[in-house]
């Protein structure tokens, strides 16, 4: 009975009693949610312009990051720093388009997975040897971000927003509202979602594989820089970053490998269902840490009925 | 080639290939992580360690007139690829010093074995105390038994019983480190009457702790403890500003005592303190030798000598360096194994006036291990973040040994029968 109790009554009392409360486990939900939003979208475009799954992303992020805050501490003005940076990526995504992908046209789907591990250990390495394992602080005032907060009392309690947060949330609808403009209203953008659309066809009327490739990596490359400060404001810049890329893979499951659509509704979805799951559910029933495995099963649940994900396309082969 | 050259290293480091290579002298293998999600916190670690052992070879020669073979394995503190160091360093290797508590706990029955001591300085499982029962695993100078019971003391005033009806929330990695208070603190919580909330971090959530604050501002503790290690104490410590949590009242194990952590709060962090069984002294003469024998000679990776975990790191070394000089002066002789080394840390006995020697005054306190005692329970001081660095916020604390020892009698009584047939050193009271 008890146990009932704790399941279907005292979490939603809870609610009812602290709104405040409820406001901000679903604030601290929003933001984690475009965070991982915003790693699954660099794992969906490459997906859907090459049909690989880029196990490099997570370390991107760290090496983005690592590279703005590396060239500010050589005294390299902070908006400067962006700008090499992003030069870094935009080379990065040539040197993986010559050197790995190019050669390996044409092989199974695995072994270009297998590359993307590769670059990871690679990246993993030498940014090691670059800029050493120590946490950095990320470069938040010198960029312009404000920090700070704004403490609200609704229903006579506590909500405190973080301008970092609201930064993090307002950047984020800009790139993919960007993004999105790209993808569907020029012709390179379409040349990509072609290429996700059917390889052959796009070869065909005279898509660049090369360029689209370079193009995504790049791309991605600029989702890992902004992915990177933001979540470097929070606790600083290490290869610790890494592991919050497997966090994006619960995200891909939910919203399917090749929808930007998905990637984002999956992202706010996992994001705040699982901080309300560990809250109100978790934490009191489970001792806690649910956050590390609740994302994995609300998508494998969704899996069953759904297998290629909530906004993933069904794929009908005939034989 | 140059370029070859680095992009190999960075191949064998991401892969974890460092092969061992032996040198001449005492092989002293350091199971270390610089690479890997904990590389932040580990790295002024290892070179405190590196460094300590540098300066003696270069000053004195080594120990005894040997000189020591100073070496890293790799693991990225993962314990399987620290079990791997430990199968390829213990050929000739004098100790193993495994740096997770995770790794320890794999490698503690093979070296009942392999004859050679682990050598965990304030880290592994608590009850490695009961030198009866782990004859090879040292933890000096102080086990997480003693840090919880010394924070609790700190917390209490003095006064044991004003923690009745207080709530303490333990914030602590989901990883057998940061499990390893719980035993002891869920004792005291019954015997003096707080409420223990235990908090889990999981690894993947150490840089976004947000839930775990949430809960923190829900259950409204009237103290932290945190049992963190590498990113994740960056993490809570700007939760807790960002939540406008107490700095006061948060008080962290002594590996969550790191000042490039504080940095990412920097004034924000004011109050926060830590429990340490080591304390950075500038001044301290042997600081003056590392200078000029390790770093003026361009052998330092190290870049603030005065950070709390490089100094802490050169006290570690210290403690190494002892028990080979101990183990040297009884068997008269300077190629000691890992059997005298045994004997070496079981007899450690670092006075006051050996630390003066050392030129090492009051950068630990002084302790003695033994047959029984292979911890040495030296006790620690509070230090607290003044904004920029940390400062000693408290006098010499010592642990609870009464209320500590009945427990890892029982404890390392528990491991044992699990693990039986277990040796037992029967010449040990």
């Amino acid at each position: 009975m008890e146990l009932l109790n704790k399941i279907f009554v005292a979490p939603f009392a809870e609610m009812v009693e602290a709104p405040d409360f409820l406001m901000q486990v679903l604030w601290e939900g929003l933001v984690s949610g475009v965070l991982y939003a915003l790693i699954a979208l660099g794992f969906v475009l490459i997906y859907r312009s090459s049909r690989i799954f880029n196990f490099a992303q997570g370390i991107m992020v760290v090496f983005a990051a690592l590279t703005l805050v590396g060239l500010h501490e050589m005294g390299v003005p902070a908006w400067i720093s962006v700008v090499l940076t992003l030069g870094v990526m935009f080379g990065l995504a040539v040197t993986v388009e010559r050197v790995v992908l190019r050669p390996l046209v044409g092989q199974p789907d695995i072994i270009l997975f297998m590359a993307t591990i590769g670059i990871t250990l690679f990246l993993i390495g030498f940014g090691e040897i670059i800029f050493g394992g120590e946490n950095k602080q990320m470069i938040t005032e010198e960029l312009g971000i404000p920090t700070g907060d704004i403490v609200l009392e609704p229903f006579g309690g506590l909500l405190i927003l973080q301008h970092i947060d609201i930064t993090a949330v307002v950047v984020a609808v800009l790139l993919v509202t960007a993004l999105l403009l790209f993808l569907n209203k020029t012709r390179m953008g379409r040349a990509i979602r072609a290429l996700g659309d059917d390889h052959q066809a796009a070869l065909s009327v005279g898509i660049s594989l090369q360029t689209v490739w370079v193009l995504v990596w790049f791309i991605a490359g600029i989702i890992a820089l902004v992915t990177g400060i933001a979540w470097g404001s929070r606790a600083g810049v290490s290869f610790a970053l890494e592991v919050i890329a497997y966090k994006a893979l619960p995200v891909l499951m939910l919203g399917g490998l090749e929808s930007i659509t998905g990637a984002i509704i999956g992202g706010l979805m996992i994001g705040m269902l699982e901080k309300m799951f560990e809250i109100y559910w978790g934490g009191p029933l489970l001792g806690g840490n649910t956050e590390s495995w609740f994302a994995y099963v609300l998508a494998l649940i969704v899996l069953l009925f759904r297998p290629q994900g909530l906004f993933g396309e069904k794929i009908i082969e005939r034989v | 080639m140059k370029t070859f050259t680095k992009l190999a290293m960075a191949g064998a480091l991401s892969l974890g290939l460092a092969a061992p290579v032996f040198a001449e002298g005492i092989y002293t293998p350091n199971l270390s992580y610089r690479t890997g999600p904990f590389a932040a916190t580990g790295i002024p670690l290892m070179n405190g360690q590196a460094d300590y052992m540098a300066m003696l070879n270069a000053r004195d020669g080594g120990i005894g007139g040997v000189p020591i073979d100073f070496d890293e394995c790799e693991t990225g503190y993962s314990t399987e690829k620290g079990v791997e160091c430990y199968e390829r360093t213990k050929a000739q290797a004098v100790v193993t010093q495994p740096w997770s508590t995770g790794i320890t706990l794999q490698v503690l029955p093979k070296t009942n074995t392999d004859n050679i001591p682990i050598l965990a300085p304030g880290y592994g499982f608590s009850p490695m105390a009961n030198g009866k029962v782990f004859q090879w695993a040292f933890n000096p100078p102080a086990s997480y038994w003693d840090a919880a019971s010394m924070i609790m003391q700190y917390i209490a005033g003095g006064d044991m019983g004003s923690l009745s009806g207080k709530k303490i929330v333990l914030l602590h990695l989901d990883h057998p480190f940061g499990k390893e208070p719980i035993p002891v603190l869920e004792a005291m919580a019954a015997e003096y009457g707080f409420e223990l909330v235990p908090i889990p971090v999981g690894l993947k959530e150490m840089q976004n702790q947000s839930a775990q604050w949430l809960q923190i501002r829900r259950e409204r503790p009237d103290n932290v403890v945190m049992w963190g290690w590498g990113a994740m104490n960056a993490g809570a410590i700007t939760e807790a500003v960002k939540t406008k949590y107490p700095m006061d009242q948060f008080i962290g194990v002594w590996w969550a005592g790191h000042d490039e952590d504080l940095k990412q709060v920097g004034a924000d962090g004011k109050g926060y303190k830590s429990i340490s069984w080591s304390m950075p002294q500038p001044d301290a003469p042997v600081m003056a030798d590392i200078k000029t024998h390790v770093v003026d000679a361009g052998l330092s990776q190290q870049e603030d000598l005065n950070s709390v975990f490089y100094q802490r790191g050169l006290v570690i070394s210290m403690i190494l360096a002892e028990g080979i000089k101990a183990a040297q002066d009884n068997f008269g002789k300077g190629e000691i194994n890992a059997e005298e080394l045994r004997w070496g840390l079981e007899n450690l006995d670092i006075s006051a006036e050996r630390l003066e020697e050392l030129g090492m005054t009051g950068m630990v306190p002084p302790f003695k291990t033994s047959c029984s005692d292979h911890t040495g329970h030296s006790g620690g001081w509070m230090l607290e973040w003044d904004g920029e660095k940390f400062v000693q916020a408290s006098d010499l604390l010592m642990a609870d040994a009464a209320f500590i020892a009945p427990l890892e009698e029982e404890k390392s009584a528990e491991y044992a029968e699990a693990n039986a047939p277990w040796p037992m050193n029967e010449a040990c009271e």
